[in-house]
């Protein structure tokens, strides 16, 4: 730089001032004025709507009502049962999609004739939209016209061919099941690209020192993927936490409530009884529950990989 | 420790032959050197032996047993691999005990047994350490202890110290002919660098295109190479060969000039070449007796000097420890000591 010396007791004029003060204001101006414009008044705007009596069916409504939502919703038996019913429905969506993804990830990890067409195959429910999987999956369980039904009655699993959907004491598996068979390649892709970067020398070495291929996997595979394992788990669980599509193609929230979750509660309060401002009060509950999630979970993480240092 | 035996083992990939008709027999404590250029199928051999690839024909016998259909953990070797292959969520104890407590060892012996080979290696310091806190010197020590740890039948070095550095390099050198002598277990070591290979090996194994070379001490691969690819690849810088065709017992040059050669070696042969090692060629100023040479290049060592000549259009190098050669002049001449020269027949094989 070639600065010509200030006399110490010069100052500049107050609009030169004003102007370098603002110059890096005004680089970060577009991104500022858009960030602002597409993400946080929205979210504003969408958090004021828990505090207001917002009905779309009441002319009347739209105005300040401070924490009454809040009040109702802590004596909310149906909100209680869609809190516990979405920890089932996360816990064992989650977890099904995990445990079939990696077992799925360690097949495709096996060279084989024909590796590739299987990779691009198993892929595939990614790409069906959740509306139609949803329906499919309905039809599926549907005695009239699906198959499933009738395959449990011939394995004795059931005393006649009838719609575990319409059932309150399982139909919570239907939805469970399809979100599974939806989301195991997001697992499968994650957890095979972690699976192909462990270096193959490892394995190689602990064949040597005398592991059995089950105690490689616990030594060697699971270590590896135990970060990747544990991001992805995370963003999965708040995934699925707020996926309400299949559960509302589905069962809608039935039979008696039974599969109703947070999600599909915010679903059913917005736009079938069209109180907005309830919905938003839920909503902002199951936020600031994923939020605390989240934070437990990244805690986690960083002591883990602390641990390793 | 252990004997081993390879009995005309082969290995293909796919319709491609790798090793061919390698027969190898190992003493008992014996320290061997596979050395080659890349590609010569060293390391497949190494692996061979591991249990890391299968053997496609042939066999090998460790202690008289046929190892062909057992897994490496039924083999009783242990290996240190270039990458060093380390645990990187285990720490430097738990890396070397993991073969221990996959036997179920019981927990003191783990501790003495890990203690005794960390305060062999000077890793006291660093047992709690992870892998990804030490230096690549430090890694390579640990890959040796997680060996020694347990005491197998046989040491495998697959190229261990080519990520090193040279001075570590060197060092690590000195230490793991130490630690052979203290063990006295059989090693078998795979390399591409002959100088590792000169001074680490009991007997030297020379590999090219699949096929062993020459198998015998350093100084027999030095003073006798079996054939052309031996005599090129042991020594630095390489050893000259300049290829003519005998009559009278003389090398006729491609140029017209010719070598004398000594009374030892057939007096007509037709194609030949003679070799000799740039340490052994005998320098004098232009116009003495010898063939002349033009001087290309000249690079000082610091303890040496390495003359670059031009000899019947080829690349010709002198090794010299006399600093006059600094600044030789445009050309130089050369002459050669009978007992120095090497004479091998048109197929590349000594004579």
């Amino acid at each position: 730089m070639t600065a010509t010396p200030i006399p110490a007791t010069y100052r500049r004029p107050l609009r030169q001032r004003l102007a370098v003060t603002l110059e890096p204001w005004l680089y970060c101006a577009p991104v500022l004025i858009l960030i602002t414009a597409v993400m946080l008044v929205p979210l504003i705007l969408g958090i004021s709507y828990a505090f207001r009596d917002i009905q779309l069916l009441n002319p009347f409504s739209g105005g300040f009502v401070g924490l009454e939502h809040f009040k109702t919703l802590g004596q909310d038996d149906a909100f209680l049962r869609a809190l516990r019913n979405t920890l089932w429905w996360t816990g064992a969506s989650v977890f099904f999609q995990l445990a079939f993804g990696l077992i799925l990830a360690l097949l495709l990890n096996v060279p084989f004739a024909g590796r590739g067409l299987a990779q691009s195959l198993v892929f595939l429910p990614w790409a069906v939209p959740t509306f139609l999987a949803g329906l499919n999956w309905a039809w599926l369980f549907n005695p009239v016209i699906g198959p499933i039904p009738h395959w449990l009655f011939a394995l004795g699993l059931m005393d006649e061919p009838s719609n575990i959907l319409a059932d309150p004491s399982i139909a919570m598996w239907g939805p469970i099941l399809a979100a599974t068979w939806w989301g195991i390649p997001f697992f499968a892709i994650t957890l095979l690209a972690a699976l192909q970067s462990i270096p193959k020398d490892l394995y190689e070495a602990a064949s040597i020192d005398g592991a059995s291929p089950i105690q490689r996997f616990f030594s060697i595979t699971l270590p590896y993927l135990a970060p990747v394992i544990a991001i992805t788990v995370l963003l999965r669980t708040v995934w699925v936490a707020n996926f309400a599509d299949l559960i509302i193609v589905m069962t809608n929230g039935g039979p008696a409530d039974r599969t109703q979750t947070v999600a599909s509660y915010i679903f059913t309060q917005a736009f079938k009884r069209l109180d907005f401002g309830y919905a938003s009060a839920v909503a902002l509950v199951l936020l600031a529950l994923l939020l605390a999630y989240s934070m437990v979970i990244l805690v986690f993480r960083q002591k883990l990989s602390n641990r390793d240092k | 420790m252990a004997t081993m035996e390879i009995r005309s083992a082969s290995k293909n990939y796919g319709t491609i032959r790798v090793l061919d008709d390698i027969n190898l027999e190992i003493g008992d404590g014996e320290f061997i050197v596979l050395v080659g250029p890349s590609g010569c199928g060293k390391s497949t051999l190494l692996r061979m032996i591991a249990g890391l690839e299968e053997i496609t024909g042939g066999e090998i016998r460790i202690d008289d047993k046929v190892m062909n259909a057992l897994p490496p953990k039924a083999r009783d070797i242990a290996m240190v691999f270039q990458s060093y292959a380390l645990y990187p969520h285990m720490s430097v104890a738990d890396n070397m005990s993991y073969s221990l407590r996959l036997r179920k060892t019981d927990k003191p012996t783990i501790a003495e047994k890990v203690r005794a080979a960390s305060s062999k290696l000077g890793l006291d310091a660093l047992l709690e350490r992870k892998p990804k806190a030490l230096s690549g010197g430090q890694r390579q020590r640990v890959a040796m202890g997680r060996a020694i740890v347990r005491q197998p039948k046989a040491f495998l070095f697959d190229e261990p110290l080519s990520n090193l550095d040279a001075r570590l390099r060197e060092q690590m050198r000195a230490e793991i002919r130490k630690l052979h002598r203290e063990l006295g277990a059989t090693s078998i070591y795979v390399t591409h660098d002959q100088v590792e290979a000169m001074t680490l090996a009991d007997r030297i194994v020379a590999m090219h295109g699949g096929h062993i070379q020459q198998v015998g001490t350093p100084l027999d691969l030095y003073d006798r190479p079996a054939n052309l690819f031996v005599a090129g690849f042991i020594g630095s810088p390489g050893m000259n060969f300049l290829k003519g065709n005998i009559a009278d017992r003389q090398l006729h040059l491609h140029d017209g000039r010719s070598v004398a050669l000594p009374e030892t070696m057939p007096a007509t042969m037709g194609d030949a070449t003679l070799g000799i090692r740039p340490e052994h060629v005998v320098l004098s100023p232009a116009g003495s007796d010898g063939l002349e040479a033009a001087v290309e290049l000249v690079e000082p060592t610091g303890h040496g000097i390495i003359l670059h000549l031009t000899l019947a259009g080829e690349v010709f190098k002198v090794l010299t420890h006399d600093r006059v050669w600094l600044e030789p002049g445009p050309t130089v001449c050369v002459s050669f000591p009978e007992e120095a020269l090497h004479l091998f027949n048109a197929e590349g094989v000594r004579v």
